[in-house]
């Protein structure tokens, strides 16, 4: 029934029935999966629907929270919706690719309980997959130093050969994703929003980079709307889909630390950059620690866990070397942003040497100004 | 039987003249006032009728028409009260015909005949004094106020009564009260007293370190640049703009006179005393536009913007006040004066004020390293600044936290000399030109008044790509590497003035 299509683009019959399934709007992970446990063939699950089989309704009766639905209505209403053809026609115009749990190519190295059935993905390297892949995970209001962390970890990860895995969000995501892009290398970006929707809008060129250099994954169907729920759900694929997990910045109750728990539950090494105590951005990744998680002193403790061989490349970036005032000036930061006034304080230098100072120090990049203060690199 | 006499309105901040005619003439006895009076205009009736009866003079019981010329002006207030009860006066002979000849008479009557104050008698007087009247009648509390203006005779009034027996000359003239030494000199030149006695004993000198921002104050009040301090509540923003004034010198004397008319207006100034200390004006964050620049329903009102003429406009908080009171702020930062339309005339305020301005960072105001608040709400709460009115202020700086060995700095008195030169120096230089100061330099100007040698071009340049600066931020830096050499007496702005001058203009919040 979907033959003439899926052929076109090479899809078997399988993962476009898997797509429609994804694709029908009241369908959920749990219901997808409980379908697809009862049919492991795909087309089976669809020609059960079709056909209003009464198991489809067992099966589903069977779930947690269904509530007072009626199911057997639900399943006669998808029963009607099912267009395989449609389908087909979208996957075929999009390039979209079909990721079943069941096939070989499914992103998950082991079967951990709660993985999605089927994945949808787009994007021209789907080979990021073949090469060791490291989450890069943090909250959207990270530090300058968090965000300079991130893009660098990414940078080097992607040098040494690892994909980069995250969230496609604003903050430590997007710069890890951007440092490894920027390095030639390939990323995974795990969205909880449909393939066809950009959220968050700014990142349309990092949407578009990343499909060009790898691929955007999803299990939600097609014009899903960014929903408050969906994404702590979507970080268990990247935790799922990555082989170690790195958090940058973390607050104590955000989304990374999801991350990081999905990743222990799931037996991948999570390796955790301290932080500040002043640091509210840095507060979860202080109590990932507390709670026995690997700290990351240099990005080549990442391939260590990855049992990869870290070579002779150099991990943070070399600190330039300063002198005099300027050299003062940096010691006087302590490590910390600090105010062009509390640098005069501490250095006690006057006016005029210390605007010497601290231009030298921007020259070469020891300092960089950021949200008015001076930040050391 | 008719009479005139002259008296004046406020327009704005400026005195018109306006003539009292009274007109007594047979006739069911009535009293009409017309010539577009406001309603205390319209409500004198009452009270010259009364303050006559108690002061024992004989009410017309005639037919009254007062008109108020010129007729197509909107007239405001009770100040011409005792002009009406004068013509009435002239009018039915209880005064010899032209004993208010060449006279102007300003007062507003109280029933038992007493005379009350007017506000905004310095520029009414200096009105009188501009048509070329020779005297005034002024309530007595306002006469140490008229004084001022030079080269007019203040008569002081207490009473009907009693004026009316002086304008006879059965009774000599009340005494002027004396006024605070601080003003000493009828309309002379103020008292060129440096050290201010209105600042509550405020000084420089009880902030301690900011060794940067106060610097950087010193470069805002020398050279007039707008100036935005930013930081987390506490740690001494507040403090520091609030002893702006300390460092500031006293108001030339054709400025305090200035100053002290536009007080007046407002009844903000004790009578009598010359303003001679800028004003520092600080409106709450929930002011309303018209509180701000000015008008307001009724008669036109100055604005904050005006009041602040020649001082400092402190706006504290400024991400919360009403975006549309800050966007009506740029015209008047950018013209120095504030133009209020209205649909039958349009009123310009002075308005040439410093801007100091403090803003949290974000809504949680803390210091970025500890900062809570995402993106969003950060980029939302800076989106309330706009970009034009960033761009106003030549000196940004950031304030952190007080760290542990800060001294106390100099005092506000070792500043102000130091002020005072560079104030001169820019004065003499701009002399005949719109502006005068360097924070008022037109882009255009620079070339001319900001010369570079090879040497510091280069470093303008340098700057301008390490910090990304657009055409307004390198202007604004060259700006204030002038205040910076003016403030040490240097001819020429080096390397090291541009520098320093940069370290003062962070970047935008």
């Amino acid at each position: 029934m979907s033959g003439a299509a899926a052929a076109v683009h090479g899809l078997s019959g399988t993962r476009v029935a898997a797509a429609a399934l994804v694709n029908i709007r009241s369908m959920t992970p749990a219901r997808l999966r409980a379908l697809l446990t009862a049919w492991p063939d795909p087309r089976e699950a669809v020609a059960a629907i079709a056909r209003r089989d009464r198991r489809a309704v067992e099966v589903l009766r069977s779930l947690q929270h269904q509530g007072r639905t009626d199911l057997e209505a639900l399943v006669a209403h998808w029963s009607r919706r099912l267009d395989l053809d449609r389908v087909a026609r979208v996957l075929a115009r999009r390039g979209t690719h079909v990721l079943l749990a069941t096939e070989p190519d499914y992103p998950f190295a082991d079967p951990v309980p709660s993985r999605p059935a089927v994945l949808l993905a787009e994007g021209r390297r789907l080979d990021a997959f073949d090469a060791p892949r490291v989450a890069i995970v943090g909250t959207r209001a990270a530090s300058p130093h968090g965000l300079h962390d991130a893009f660098e970890l990414g940078a080097f990860l992607a040098r040494s050969g690892c994909t980069i895995v995250s969230g496609m969000a604003i903050g430590v995501d997007a710069a890890a994703h951007e440092g490894a892009l920027d390095a030639g290398g390939r990323v995974v970006g795990v969205i909880a929003t449909g393939l066809d929707i950009v959220y968050p809008r700014r990142h349309h060129v990092l949407f578009e980079r990343a499909k060009a250099h790898g691929c955007l994954l999803t299990e939600s169907a097609f014009a899903t709307l960014p929903e408050p729920g969906r994404f702590p759900v979507r970080n268990r694929i990247i935790a799922g889909v990555a082989d170690a997990v790195v958090v940058v910045e973390a607050t104590i109750k955000g989304g990374a630390r999801i991350t990081a728990e999905r990743a222990l539950e799931y037996d991948r090494p999570v390796l955790v950059m301290p932080g500040s105590r002043r640091n509210a951005a840095a507060a979860g990744c202080n109590a990932l620690l507390a709670d026995g998680a690997h700290p990351l002193l240099d990005p080549s403790d990442v391939l260590v866990a990855l049992g990869m061989t870290p070579g002779a490349r150099r991990g943070w970036a070399r600190r330039p070397r300063l002198q005099g005032d300027a050299r003062r000036c940096l010691q006087a930061c302590g490590g910390e942003p600090a105010t062009i006034d509390q640098l005069a304080s501490r250095t006690g230098l006057d006016p005029g040497a210390l605007a010497q100072a601290v231009a030298e120090c921007e020259r070469i990049g020891a300092l960089r100004r950021e949200r008015g203060f001076l930040w050391p690199s | 039987m008719l009479a005139s006499v002259l008296s004046a309105t406020l327009l704005g901040v400026e005195g018109r003249l306006v003539t009292v005619e009274v007109h007594v003439s047979n006739g069911l006895p009535a009293y009409n006032v017309v010539g577009l009076p406001d309603a205390a205009g319209r409500e004198s009736r009452e009270r010259v009728r009364a303050a006559m009866l108690s002061s024992e003079l004989a009410w017309p019981m005639r037919r009254v028409t007062v008109n108020l010329a010129p007729g197509g002006l909107r007239k405001s207030g009770a100040g011409f009260e005792l002009a009406v009860a004068l013509g009435l006066l002239l009018a039915s002979d209880g005064l010899p015909a032209g004993c208010l000849d060449g006279a102007g008479v300003l007062g507003e009557l109280g029933l038992d005949g007493s005379i009350r104050p007017v506000p905004g008698t310095l520029a009414l007087v200096d009105a009188f004094h501009r048509a070329g009247l020779r005297r005034v009648v002024v309530p007595v509390q306002n006469s140490g106020e008229a004084a001022l203006v030079a080269g007019i005779e203040v008569c002081p009034a207490r009473s009907l009564g009693e004026l009316r027996s002086c304008l006879k000359g059965e009774q000599a003239w009340p005494a002027i009260p004396s006024r605070r030494a601080a003003s000493a000199g009828t309309g002379g030149g103020p008292p060129d007293s440096e050290s201010p006695d209105d600042d509550e004993g405020l000084d420089l000198a009880d902030v301690r370190g900011l060794r940067i921002v106060r610097r950087a104050l010193e470069v805002a009040v020398a050279g007039g640049h707008h100036m935005l301090l930013v930081g987390p509540p506490g740690v001494g923003k507040t403090m520091l703009a609030r002893r702006i004034t300390t460092i500031m010198p006293a108001l030339p004397s054709h400025e305090a006179l200035e100053v002290t008319r536009i007080h007046s207006v407002v009844g903000a100034v004790e009578s009598g005393t010359l303003v001679t200390r800028p004003p520092f004006r600080a409106p709450h964050h929930t002011a309303s536009t018209a509180a701000l620049v000015g008008g307001g329903s009724g008669r036109a009102h100055p604005g904050e913007v005006t009041l602040a003429h020649r001082g400092v406009l402190f706006l504290d908080e400024l991400a919360e006040f009403s975006p549309a009171a800050l966007d009506a702020l740029r015209q008047p930062l950018e013209e120095r004066v504030v133009r209020i339309s209205r649909q039958s005339s349009s009123l310009t305020f002075p308005a040439d004020f410093l801007l100091i301005a403090c803003s949290n960072p974000c809504p949680c105001a803390q210091p970025p390293a500890e900062c809570s608040c995402s993106p969003e709400r950060v980029a939302r709460y800076r989106r309330r600044l706009s970009a034009p009115l960033l761009d106003r202020f030549d000196v940004r700086m950031w304030v952190g936290p007080p760290e542990a060995g800060d001294r106390p700095g100099e005092s506000s008195a070792s500043v102000r000399p130091r002020v005072k030169a560079a104030v001169e120096r820019q004065r003499e230089r701009y002399a005949g030109r719109r502006w005068h100061r360097n924070g008022g330099l037109p882009p255009g100007a620079l070339r001319v008044h900001v010369v570079l040698d090879d040497v510091a071009e280069q470093t303008w340049r340098e700057i301008i790509e390490r910090r990304a600066l657009t055409g307004r931020g390198a202007a604004a830096i060259r700006r204030v590497a002038r205040t910076l050499a003016d403030l040490e007496g240097a001819e020429r702005v080096s390397s090291a003035h541009l520098e320093r001058a940069a370290m003062m203009r962070e970047d935008v919040p």
